[in-house]
């Protein structure tokens, strides 16, 4: 097991290469630069070549690269950079003063807590609706079921969050319009001050988590449905009844378990892009979060914080998929990584 | 087991709840208190008096200070007078040699003092820094402008800790004010290469500034034409003379700033708690992203006057949230979304709280005057005369944008009154001139349509709303049919440059711009003047792709005005150019003059700055009213 991870992680490497250098390629390829204009302002030539400098921009592609993985110093050039090996993702092409850390550093905590409490509320509705639905299969319940699964699932956000702030916060008065709780300091660089755990918090995260948490948890009772039906088919549900096991038993233990593996599957990457933030959702409650940066990063040409957003998001998607991978063996016992 | 299982689970829940109570309870407050407290109390003692042993009883009262535990009252804090305020978006910056865009500009205006200030109604140049300028001549027969400075503008820092503000000191512990040296080290900081300033260019009218900012050999920031003559007058050369010159000067660019800050922490040096700055506010706080918060600065020139103890700045996207915000007395004033607009207008409280302020920018549709068939002067006039600009504004727009016959807005020096030059809305003369053309190539209206005219714009809902209208107007006036493409804002004003092939243009194109002073160089002539602007409409070139580019009456006026140190000739100039531009050469198509639609609380007394940022000093705002509202 402590093997297979540790040939796991050095596998990471030449992934997370694979996508720096495709994505550094990539961008750099898009038409327009970010120092070409000024809003529609086309600006001199000697103005666009000082602020290239500045950056590094006027250097061939693949030096860029090489400073941006190795940093300035092992090039043997001048500069800021102290690469990637190092942990610096470089500075911010379009917010001045601010490095790409540092944007991380403010609007990851915020994502990650609103991603993972509604990857929570997903996984804690969608799993028991979907083993009712697949219990209780052609039942009321299972329509219901399936029903509300479909609803949620194609509701977009863009509609659901508005209508949300227009009757909880502005009809009812029951929830704030719009923000999020918790400011830097974090504990442990993630998770929301004590101080700042209120039920303040709470009503602030409400309409945020559930508008997200639904939509997985419609996704997740779809798929638990699915699996467990074709599970209670199986050899072994049959055998495991036959010895006389209580009916909650085969389920709980038997089915449910096994049948769990196709969710567990999409936990993963929905995991990495919960946590790393929806640009949607962050903008209609006006919260402070990551996801914005992966949209904005684009339009203003932002090469480096479009690049560690994306980098950070293969990272968490690796390691997400590995906690996956190292599910599955204790789900299904037919499963060894020796 | 079954029943065990189901109790443990109940107690999980149960312990749930409990907690969830337990913090839903209020909490009692306690505080501790130093307290002198009064104590009486009786002492007995022995005393030997002559000899005899008496007991000798005493009252004493006596203060003694304890430290007591006491209920803490819900104390009736007098709330500062606040402002809620939607940035709209993370300021890119707040150093003044690289703002460039409004929230960032926004920002400096209450951060910084500039050299100048435009009247918050009538855009005019009035003093501020400077209190009085005079235009001159050097020994070289270059223009000079000297600028007399006030020298009781004191340096600040907030201190975040203390949530004091403290003045500057410098090394030899004396109070630091803003003196001529910080404003020559600001322009010389922004036009320094190594800054890698945006708008250095706007500077470029000073002596040597395009040279120095194009990194030449042979001059360095010592040879640029500012210089402090003593402590409190500041004076520079320019390169050609410019009457407008005191409105560049009152631009953030020209801003005095703190070199002893800015050298000892870089780029860093604008976050919160390192800042040194000279406005009627200070930065208390900057979370990146989510909000930014300035309160007054108690030791600014005129703090008496400013009302607006803090501004909690927010910086929420979503238009539609941002309203919502408003609404619920979460913001005391925003922009109104266009979905929103009928609502708006029809309710009796919010039609009251909206107001649409004439801005200081146009909306216009360019025609590639190089691209066949908008080479000719027919074609382009029967376009531009085919489009209904009021009903545009009244049906598509609905924020009481003024339609544009001419570039500039009203309110910007030299610009001509809406409608009276270029050209209007007139069907019949767009028709005629279509035949002409038709007629001259001796082309029908459907190989005319064969050509396949192009309409280009920036992908955006708004833009597409009004190419569809246009486009509609275009088909029912003219007959004609025009595709309409958009491209992403950045590839699209890659595409839009004078140097793409003619072949990859479409034939009209849509812009804005915007004023950066309120003077009409910033716009026939740096706009469209095909010798200094980004000619983007490609004028006066000797071939379609524009290689090389001549200059005819136009770009000879807008040069000529600049040169002019008398205002009525240069209003008379610039109302001449402009109807060259719109009319005799039928360039571009103006299309309307923006305006800000906001909706505001009646508590909040606003101005709608034409040109420049946001002056929350000048803002009054009655805290009671709001409290009242709030329902505190």
């Amino acid at each position: 097991m402590i093997t297979y991870i540790i040939r796991r992680m050095f596998g990471f490497i030449p992934v997370l290469f694979g996508v720096a250098l495709f994505t550094f390629v990539l961008v750099r390829s898009i038409p327009g630069g970010p120092f070409d204009f000024v809003g529609d302002r086309q600006l001199p030539p000697q103005v666009v070549a000082n602020i290239q400098a500045k950056y590094h921009l006027d250097w061939p592609t693949w030096k860029q690269f090489a400073s941006y993985v190795i940093g300035d110093d092992l090039l043997g050039e001048e500069g800021t950079s102290r690469g990637l090996i190092r942990g610096d993702l470089g500075l911010s092409l379009f917010y001045r003063s601010q490095s790409v850390m540092d944007i991380i550093r403010t609007t990851l905590p915020t994502s990650a807590q609103l991603g993972v409490m509604s990857l929570l509320l997903g996984l804690l509705i969608g799993i028991p609706a979907g083993t009712v639905a697949a219990l209780k299969q052609n039942s009321w319940l299972d329509y219901s079921t399936t029903f509300g699964a479909i609803f949620f699932l194609s509701v977009p956000s863009i509609v659901l969050g508005p209508l949300m702030i227009w009757i909880f916060a502005l009809k009812l008065g029951w929830l704030p319009v719009a923000g999020w709780g918790s400011k830097a300091p974090y504990i442990l660089g993630f998770l929301p001050n004590l101080g700042d755990l209120n039920v303040e918090y709470f009503k602030l995260a409400f309409m945020p988590v559930f508008a997200l948490g639904t939509g997985s948890a419609a996704g997740i009772a779809r798929l638990t449905r699915a699996s467990l039906l074709q599970v209670v088919r199986e050899d072994y549900i049959r055998t495991a009844r036959a010895k006389g096991l209580a009916e909650r038993t085969v389920i709980v233990v038997h089915a449910l378990k096994n049948g769990l593996i196709p969710v567990v599957t999409i936990i993963g990457p929905a995991f990495a892009a919960l946590v790393t933030g929806t640009f949607v959702i962050e903008q209609i409650f006006g919260i402070n979060g990551m996801g914005k940066h992966f949209v904005a990063s684009v339009g203003n040409r932002d090469y480096t914080v479009l690049m560690g957003v994306t980098l950070l998001y293969s990272v968490i998607l690796v390691v997400a998929n590995l906690m996956v991978d190292l599910t599955y063996a204790l789900l299904d016992p037919r499963i060894r990584f020796d | 087991m079954l029943k065990n299982r189901k109790a443990s689970l109940l107690l999980v829940v149960f312990a749930i709840f409990a907690l969830l109570l337990v913090a839903c309870q209020p909490e009692t407050v306690t505080e501790t208190v130093v307290q002198e407290v009064e104590v009486t109390r009786v002492i007995t003692e022995t005393v030997v008096e002559e000899g005899e042993t008496v007991e000798v009883t005493r009252v004493v009262t006596e203060t003694v200070t304890e430290i007591v535990e006491v209920e803490a009252e819900p104390e009736m804090v007098e709330q500062p007078v606040t402002l809620n305020w939607n940035f709209g978006t993370e300021p890119p910056t707040a150093d003044p040699s690289l703002a460039t865009d409004t929230t960032s500009v926004d920002v400096d205006t209450n951060l910084f003092i500039f050299l100048t200030k435009f009247h918050p109604v009538t855009g005019e140049v009035s003093p501020s820094l400077a209190t009085e300028w005079e235009v001159g001549e050097d020994a070289d027969g270059n223009q000079t402008w000297t600028f007399n400075l006030r020298n009781d503008v004191a340096w600040v820092k907030y201190n975040p800790v203390t949530g004091e503000t403290v003045q500057e000191v410098d090394a030899d512990g004396n109070p630091r004010f803003v003196n001529a040296n910080d404003v020559v080290y600001g322009v010389k900081r922004t036009v320094n290469p190594d800054t890698a300033s945006d708008y250095a260019y706007v500077l470029y009218i000073i002596k040597n500034a395009a040279d120095i900012n194009g990194g030449s050999e042979e001059l360095t920031l010592d040879d640029l034409g500012v210089v402090a003559l003593d402590d409190s007058t500041v004076q520079f050369t320019l390169e050609t003379p410019a009457g407008y010159f005191p409105s560049i000067a009152g631009m953030w660019i020209a801003a005095p700033q703190p070199q002893w800050a800015i050298e000892e922490w870089g780029d860093k040096w604008t976050e919160a708690g390192l800042i040194v700055t000279n406005g009627a506010y200070v930065m208390e706080s900057w979370i990146h992203g989510g909000e930014l918060n300035l309160v007054k600065n108690p030791l600014w020139i005129d703090a008496d006057n400013v009302q607006i103890e803090r501004v909690e700045g927010q910086m929420i996207v979503e238009a539609s949230t941002s309203f919502a915000l408003y609404e619920n007395n979460e913001l005391d004033t925003t922009g109104v979304p266009l979905p929103e607009m009928d609502r708006v207008k029809a309710d009796p409280m919010l039609s009251a709280e909206y107001y649409n302020a004439p801005a200081a920018c146009t909306y216009y549709y360019g025609f590639v005057n190089t691209k066949y068939p908008f080479t000719d002067r027919n074609v382009r006039a029967a376009f531009s005369q085919a489009i209904d600009r009021q009903s545009l504004s009244d049906n598509v727009l609905k924020g009481g944008q003024i339609p544009a016959t001419t570039f500039a807005p009203p309110g910007i020096f030299g610009a001509p009154e809406p409608g009276t030059l270029g050209l209007g809305y007139d069907v019949e003369g767009a028709q005629a001139d279509l035949q002409t053309f038709l007629d001259q190539e001796g082309i029908t209206l459907d190989e005319f349509n064969a050509l396949d005219i192009v309409l280009m714009h920036n992908t955006s809902e708004g833009h597409a709303r009004i190419a569809a209208a246009i486009q509609q107007m275009w088909a029912d006036n003219l007959g004609v049919n025009v595709r309409v493409e958009n491209q992403e804002w950045a590839v699209y004003l890659d595409t839009l440059r004078n140097t793409t092939p003619v072949e990859e243009e479409p034939h009209i194109f849509r812009m804005g711009w915007c004023a950066d002073y309120p003077d009409e160089n910033n716009w026939v002539h740096e706009v469209f003047n095909s010798d200094a602007g980004a000619n983007r409409l490609r004028r006066n070139c000797v071939d379609a792709n524009c290689a090389e580019t001549t200059t005819s009456e136009f770009d000879e006026l807008t040069v000529a005005a600049q040169l002019s140190q008398d205002p009525a000739e240069r209003m008379e100039i610039y109302a001449q150019a402009e109807d060259i531009l719109a009319n005799v050469e039928a360039a571009y198509a103006p299309i309307y003059h923006y305006t800000t639609v906001a909706v505001t609380k009646p508590w909040l007394t606003r101005y709608f700055s034409l040109v420049g940022g946001n002056d929350f000093s000048s803002w009054t705002l009655d805290m009671d009213a709001k409290l009242a509202a709030q329902g505190n």
